[in-house]
């Protein structure tokens, strides 16, 4: 492979975000290491300013349309690069002011605890720029590297403790299957880069290093099969943690996989839509069924996220533009419902100390402000109009259908039915049953305005979805040569032509 | 107003629901008069648009059209046409009584009023959305404000209080507690409610799906799809793709109507729900689903329409029978009502089935005038069980004498029920009745029995609760006087006897928006017929039948227009 390194001025401007935050990691290490006695809360707002700084900008990249690839194509900024780059760094913004509150629960490195939140961010963005094997096994690695720490962050806390030995053995299982993956595939072509394999001969070498490859990001974003570490790692984990886990590697890891089975396995559609569909229908299902049985928020919400994977998946098994666009709008929609029902997970725990179901009773009394709000990001994960969940799952719906993928969409639709009972449980305990202790709870300042944000998101989405579809579709412009609406369309009988 | 009437109507109870969120809780009279005003609007507005409606012209009016998605195409088309105009004025009806129904209501006063807001413009937005997206999301908008009204300001039933024990305590808030029928809480109703439409829901959805991806126009607009989707004649599973999305439509949205097999969590729904809930519940909620039916499954899929409607006719008579029998049975004033409610919604449904100009007319403004009938019903229900705490009908009797204006109304309000003369529902009754004859005689027979079993049971409820002696502990009940408390019922009273005497207006705005419909269901003919007559066929394009003049269409039905041949054009 001819690699240099030589780089102008304009390729750095490439990196330029992923160099700011580079040196603002530095930057509050240096700050944590020389004022040890800073309050934490200066050093969250410092993390927040130097992510604010990337997120600006990002978006000014995206306005001014900057994109291009580096070092032989292993790193590229696209439209869609810079989408998820927005959607992590976003993210990340939310679950630090989430965590300023949490973070008082830590006895020891307070101040760590932003480096590695935003050193997990940093190769999250590299992961939505990796264009080879190569780049997302180092982004892969690089990114959770930061989360086996912050999961075992509580140290006196055996379910915390026993989260961080889990995520890790299984997350070394994964990087394992990854690693082997990439080998076959480097064997069977002799390729590394994405848009390099297009033309490749099917063999079972590279079926096998695919399936390992997918498997990798399969842990990633907890798709069943590969979910077994999701319920445990988030019930365990420090809640902020959970959150950030929750949304910012799945982003970041449907990067990686729509440039895999669009970009390089685009030929192989008929195949890998098979995996898809078997994957997203057992998500679904699994999901949905067994969250019916959860008593704790957290676990809840842990199989509604494998169950809204399910759904995301659909949209992958689509396979055409549209089905792409429709799941970064999905992972939009999903990213405020959940960090706000996350936000308020910590707003709550933080007031009763518990995470219970059962101790949500009354919260339309004791917190209406709350309890409205968990109402509001439970209904639009459930899909309930006119919330953003509902324009998402019917856009995942729409794109699917266009290829005639009857029996996803059906499984999918029963399973909103199924998941919408778990949600009013919830819903039922916070209004109808009546508090076991009606003193009002309350809420801090940071924890408010990820709320506030996350109900905007969830609110203006739902009602006025034009700008953000229009996003999307800008920002997957590069997949417009894939087969579009298939036309599929089951040809009408013979037509008997009247006289003339 | 003019042109945007619709939008004040839909967006008046919408923008009520955003200010009272702004408003303290203590400042009760605030909250009721914010409340009560956006309903006012909306109210004047619906009164404009029921009055103002051309129906001369017919077709859609007040049209407003804002793109909305262009990658789905989608957008906010409202308009109505002489079917959901009488429909949205029934909503603000309602939803006006309602708010005064509700006037006593303390716990969490201004989050009730919120709901019942957000309910009320939900569903008048299904009769004003010309776009299958937004009849869904506004559909599908109206269930979750159900599920927090039953559960937060319902009642259980008595049985249910009756069950004390703690395992029994263990079995309502069981996973298996679907199929626990012993004990109807507000929870288990407002659950079972929920799931039951939204499962039913999907299923429509799936329809609309199928709709969307086999017309192939990339358009959910219903004007454009009843124009333009070619769905007939696409051979799936065995069968035809346009049945397949014609039972989905149906069955998807029967299910809210209620029709008979899909009915059981309607009685169980109103019985947990409050008053004003309950009265915009069986008042227009249920009749969404005949509206949905007729905007989507009539307007896109006419021949399919005239080719599986017989379904309804069939299970329609169930609904009259067995509603009206159990609720002959039932011991619970809000049982009766509501299993007359499905019971009634039986008279509809063979209206529809009969495709005849007269009987659909019928059915139309039969909803119009249940409305109102089942409105009041369940106001007095609802004030009854306000001065006394029950619904148990043995246990009461003899308020008459501590009702008296409560009693008249009530009165009033059975005739209604009943479509005794000097109401609206007994020309609505009339016009099914006479306009199905011919098709279906049996069922009209049927019918015939289910207003005799209306008479039976509303007397039975009337005696149990007005005649006889009373027991002591009901002594301090005490009559409407208020004006916030007699508004309601003279408001329902005055719609229902004033349209006996004038009907017409009502008439024509439902017949200009019944006609082309079934002009267009009944004037294409079988596909053999066509071939047989292929010579003498005469080519016309697919009836443009919102702008024709149809009123002399009748004898013309065997006028053929051969479907298939469209693909030459």
């Amino acid at each position: 492979m001819n690699f240099s390194l030589t780089m102008s001025p304009s390729d750095l401007l490439l990196l330029l975000p992923e160099i700011l935050l580079t040196s603002w990691l530095c930057l509050i290490l240096i700050i944590d290491f020389s004022f040890p006695r800073l309050p934490n809360e200066q050093l969250a707002y410092l993390s927040i300013a130097g992510l604010g700084a990337t997120l600006g900008c990002l978006a000014w990249f995206n306005i001014t349309g900057i994109t291009g690839t580096l070092f032989a194509h292993m790193f590229v900024l696209d439209g869609m690069a810079l989408f998820f780059k927005m959607f992590i760094v976003g993210s990340t913004i939310l679950v630090i002011l989430a965590s300023i509150d949490y973070v008082h629960r830590f006895r020891f490195f307070r101040g760590e605890y932003y480096f590695l939140i935003v050193m997990s961010a940093l190769g999250m963005m590299f992961m939505a720029s990796a264009n080879d094997l190569l780049s997302v096994f180092v982004t892969l690695e690089f990114s959770t590297f930061g989360f086996y720490v912050l999961v075992a962050y509580l140290r006196e806390d055996m379910a915390s403790n026993e989260a961080g030995i889990k995520f890790f053995i299984l997350g070394v299982f994964a990087a394992a299957l990854l690693a082997y993956g990439i080998s076959l595939v480097y064997g069977e072509t002799g390729k590394l880069v994405f848009s390099d394999m297009k033309a490749t001969q099917a063999t079972p070498g590279l079926a096998i290093g695919f399936l390992l490859i997918f498997g990798a990001l399969g842990f990633k974003i907890g798709a069943v099969p590969f979910h077994s570490w999701i319920p445990d790692t988030y019930h365990g984990s420090p809640t902020p943690v959970t959150a950030f886990l929750s949304i910012a590697p799945k982003g970041a890891a449907f990067a990686i996989l729509l440039r895999m089975f669009f970009v390089a396995l685009a030929t192989f559609k008929p195949v890998w839509i098979l995996l898809l569909v078997a994957a997203s229908i057992l998500s679904m299902t699994y999901g949905n069924i067994v969250a019916i049985a959860q008593k704790n928020m957290k676990r809840l919400l842990a199989y509604s996220g494998i169950a809204q994977i399910g759904n995301v998946l659909i949209g992958l098994a689509a396979g055409t533009k549209m089905g792409s666009d429709a799941i970064l709008f999905y992972l939009l929609t999903y990213l405020f419902a959940n960090l706000g029902a996350f936000a308020i997970i910590i707003a709550v725990s933080e007031a009763i100390g518990s995470e219970e179901i059962d101790d949500y009773s009354g919260l339309g009394r004791r917190s209406p402000f709350l309890a409205f709000s968990m109402l509001i990001f439970l209904l639009s994960l459930a899909g309930v109009p006119p919330l953003a969940g509902f324009i998402g799952k019917l856009y995942i719906f729409v794109a699917a259908m266009k290829e005639g993928l009857f029996t996803l969409i059906t499984v999918g639709l029963i399973n909103i039915v199924i998941s919408m009972y778990y949600y009013l449980i919830v819903v039922k305990k916070m209004y109808i049953s009546e508090p076991h202790d009606p003193s009002p709870l309350k809420v801090s300042g940071p924890i408010k305005v990820v709320v506030y944000v996350c109900l905007a998101g969830t609110l203006v989405i739902g009602v006025y979805p034009q700008p953000f579809t229009d996003w999307v579709v800008s920002a997957l412009l590069m997949f417009s040569n894939l087969a579009g609406p298939t036309a599929s369309l089951p040809v009408p009988p013979a037509v008997i032509p009247f006289g003339g | 107003m003019g042109d945007y009437a619709l939008l004040y109507i839909l967006f008046a109870p919408f923008a009520g629901a955003i200010a009272l969120i702004f408003v303290s809780n203590r400042q009760a009279m605030l909250v009721r008069s914010i409340a009560a005003g956006s309903a006012f609007i909306c109210l004047l507005a619906s009164l404009y648009l029921f009055y103002s409606y051309d129906y001369v012209k017919g077709g859609f009016q007040f049209v407003q059209r804002f793109e909305w998605s262009r990658q789905l195409g989608i957008s906010l088309h409202l308009g109505v046409d002489g079917i959901g105009t009488p429909l949205v004025l029934a909503s603000a009806i309602l939803l006006f009584a309602g708010i005064f129904v509700s006037w006593h209501i303390k716990d969490r006063t201004k989050e009730f009023y919120i709901w019942l807001l957000i309910l009320a413009a939900a569903t008048i937005g299904v009769f004003m959305s010309l776009d299958l997206f937004f009849l869904y999301f506004f559909y599908e908008m109206s269930v979750i404000p159900m599920y927090l009204l039953l559960g937060m300001w319902g009642s259980h039933t008595k049985k249910y209080n009756e069950m004390t024990d703690p395992e029994g305590l263990k079995q309502r808030d069981s996973v298996g507690f679907i199929f626990n029928f012993g004990s109807n809480s507000k929870e288990y109703a407002a659950m079972k409610l929920v799931l039951f439409l939204s499962a039913f829901a999907v299923a429509a959805l799936m329809g609309i799906l199928l709709i969307y991806k086999y017309s192939g126009l990339n358009t959910f607009d219903i004007l454009v799809l009843r124009e333009q989707a070619k769905l007939m004649n696409i051979p799936v599973l065995g069968t035809t793709l346009d049945k397949i999305i014609w039972l989905l439509i149906f069955f998807g949205f029967a299910s809210i109507a209620p029709l008979w097999p899909l009915h059981s969590w309607s009685p169980v729904g109103h019985a947990a729900a409050p008053a004003a809930t309950s009265m915009l519940h069986a008042g227009v909620l249920m009749k969404l689903g005949h509206f949905s039916i007729i905007r989507v499954a009539f307007e896109i899929l006419p021949e399919t329409t005239r080719e599986l409607m017989p379904i309804a006719a069939v299970l329609c008579m169930f609904s009259i029978v067995y509603g009206g029998f159990v609720a002959f049975y039932a011991k619970d004033t809000k049982y009766v009502i509501g299993y007359s409610s499905s019971s009634h919604m039986g008279y509809v449904f063979l209206g529809m089935a009969a495709l005849d100009y007269i009987s659909l007319t019928g059915a139309v403004m039969y909803m119009f005038a249940h409305a109102m009938a089942t409105g009041m019903l369940f106001a007095m229900a609802g004030w009854v069980y306000d001065q006394t705490h029950t619904r148990d009908i043995p246990s009461l009797g003899g308020l008459s004498n501590r009702m008296p204006f409560i009693y008249a109304c009530f009165v009033v309000g059975c005739m209604a029920s009943i479509g005794v003369p000097g109401t609206v529902n007994f020309i609505a009754e009339v016009m099914i009745i006479v306009g199905s004859w011919n098709k279906y005689p049996f069922q009209v027979i049927v019918a015939v029995v289910g207003i005799v079993l209306t008479f039976a049971y509303l007397f039975k409820m009337m005696r149990g609760l007005f005649y006889g002696p009373m027991d002591q502990k009901y002594s301090h009940a005490h009559d409407a006087v208020a004006v916030v408390d007699r508004l309601p019922l003279l408001i329902m009273i005055t719609v229902s006897i004033g349209f006996f005497f004038f009907p017409m207006h009502l008439y024509n705005v439902v017949r200009s928006g019944v006609d082309p419909l079934i002009a267009k269901i009944t004037r294409v003919v079988p596909v053999a017929l066509q071939e047989r007559d292929a010579s003498s066929v005469t080519r016309e394009a697919r009836a443009d039948s919102s702008q024709q003049n149809v009123a002399a269409l009748p004898g013309d039905v065997l006028r053929l227009t051969p479907r298939t041949s469209r693909s030459d054009q």
